[in-house]
C-alpha cells in the first residue's frame, strides 16, 4: 500500500498540535481554577483570615490540571518523535486526539473547580458545615480531568 | 497506513476536481480520531458545565440550610455520571479503530471507500453522543441547582424535582445509545475484506 518507507509529513504536524493542545489548554483551566478561587480567598480572607490556608485547596487542585498536561504534553513528545512509517498518519491524528482529549477535559475541569471554589470558599466563610461539601464537589470535578488523562494515554499507545 | 493514490487519480483529475471531490481524500484516520476526541471532551466539558451550575446553588444554599448539603450531592453524581458516558464511548470507538495492513489485489478502492465509511460514522457518533452528553450535562445541572435551592426552602420538593433531574439524565443515556448504534457498522478489518 504506497511506498511503506517514507513517513507522511502530516503526520508530524497534527501530533505537535496534540502535544500543543495538551499544554496550553491544561494550562488554561489551570489558571482560570487558580485565579477564580483565589479572588474567593482574597475577598473571604479580609474577615475570616484563618480560614485562608484551608480555603486554599481548590487552588491546589487546579494547578494540579497543569500537571496532567504537562504529563500528556511530554509523553506524547516522545510518541510523535518515534513515529514509524507503517502506519505514520494514521499516529498522527491519535496523538492528536489524545492532546485535545487531555487539555479540553483538563480546561473543562478547571472551570468548574474554579467557580466551584470561589462560591465554596465565600460559603463556607459564613458556615462551617459547607468544608465537606465543597471538597466533595471538587473532587468530582478533578476527576473530570482524570478521565481525561486515562483517555490520552490509551490513546497515546496506538501503534 | 499509506493510502497511495486510491481511485487512482492523474494530474488531470487533480486539475480539475471539485472541492466535493477533494474532500474524499481527507483521511480516514483523521475522521475516527477526531470523533474520539469529539465525544470525550464534549461529555466532560458537559460534565462541568453541569457541575459548576449546581455547585454554587448547592454551596450558597446550605449556608442557610446546612441540613440540603449531603442529600444535594446526588445532583453532582448525575452530572458526573455523563462524563462517565463520554469514557465509556470513547473507549467502545478506539476499540474499533485498527490498521488495516493489506488489501486483496485490485481492490484499492473498495478498500479506500470502506475506510472512509468507518471513518465517517465513527465522526459523527463521536458529535451525536459529545452533542448529547453536553446538553444533557447542562440540564441536569440547571435542575440540581433548582434542587437545592428548593430543598433549602421546602424539603418536600426535594423528591419530585429529583424525578425531572433523572428525566434530564435520560439525554445523555440516548445519545449513548444511539452512539453505540452508530458506531456498530464501523470495523477497520487488518486485512480490508476478512
Amino acid at each position: 500500500m504506497g511506498d511503506s518507507d517514507i513517513i507522511e509529513p502530516s503526520a508530524y504536524f497534527f501530533g505537535y498540535i496534540g502535544v500543543a493542545s495538551a499544554v496550553v489548554f491544561a494550562n488554561l483551566g489551570s489558571s482560570y481554577g487558580a485565579t477564580k478561587s483565589g479572588v474567593g480567598i482574597c475577598s473571604m480572607g479580609v474577615l475570616k483570615p484563618d480560614l485562608i490556608m484551608k480555603s486554599v485547596i481548590p487552588v491546589v487542585m487546579a494547578g494540579i490540571l497543569g500537571i496532567y498536561g504537562m504529563i500528556v504534553g511530554v509523553i506524547l513528545q516522545g510518541k510523535v518523535s518515534s513515529i514509524t512509517a507503517q502506519s505514520a498518519s494514521k499516529q498522527g491524528y491519535a496523538y492528536l486526539s489524545a492532546g485535545l482529549c487531555c487539555g479540553l477535559s483538563s480546561l473543562a475541569a478547571g472551570l468548574s473547580i474554579g467557580i466551584v471554589g470561589d462560591a465554596g470558599v465565600r460559603a463556607n466563610a459564613q458556615q462551617d458545615r459547607i468544608f465537606v461539601g465543597m471538597i466533595l464537589i471538587l473532587i468530582f470535578a478533578e476527576a473530570l480531568a482524570l478521565y481525561g488523562l486515562i483517555v490520552s494515554l490509551i490513546l497515546s499507545q496506538t501503534s | 497506513m499509506n493510502w497511495g493514490n486510491p481511485y487512482n487519480w492523474g494530474a488531470a483529475d487533480w486539475q480539475q476536481a471539485t472541492w466535493g471531490e477533494r474532500f474524499m481524500f481527507i483521511d480516514p484516520y483523521f475522521w475516527s480520531y477526531f470523533g474520539v476526541g469529539l465525544a470525550l471532551a464534549t461529555s466532560i466539558i458537559g460534565a462541568s458545565w453541569g457541575i459548576f451550575v449546581t455547585g454554587v446553588s448547592l454551596l450558597g444554599s446550605t449556608v442557610k440550610a446546612p441540613r440540603i448539603r449531603s442529600k444535594n450531592l446526588i445532583s453532582v453524581i448525575f452530572c458526573e455520571a455523563v462524563a462517565i458516558y463520554g469514557v465509556i464511548m470513547a473507549i467502545i470507538m478506539i476499540g474499533k479503530i485498527q490498521t488495516i495492513e493489506s488489501y486483496p489485489d485490485g481492490q484499492q478502492d473498495e478498500c479506500y471507500t470502506t475506510a472512509l465509511f468507518n471513518g465517517y460514522s465513527l465522526f459523527w457518533t463521536g458529535v451525536s453522543v459529545g452533542l448529547s452528553n453536553l446538553i444533557c450535562g447542562i440540564a441536569v445541572g440547571v435542575t440540581g441547582s433548582g434542587c437545592a435551592i428548593a430543598d433549602a426552602q421546602t424539603p418536600e420538593t426535594f423528591v419530585k424535582i429529583l424525578v425531572v433531574e433523572i428525566f434530564g439524565s435520560a439525554l445523555g443515556l440516548f445519545g449513548v445509545i444511539v452512539g453505540i448504534i452508530q458506531c456498530s457498522g464501523a470495523t477497520f478489518l487488518k486485512n480490508c475484506t476478512s
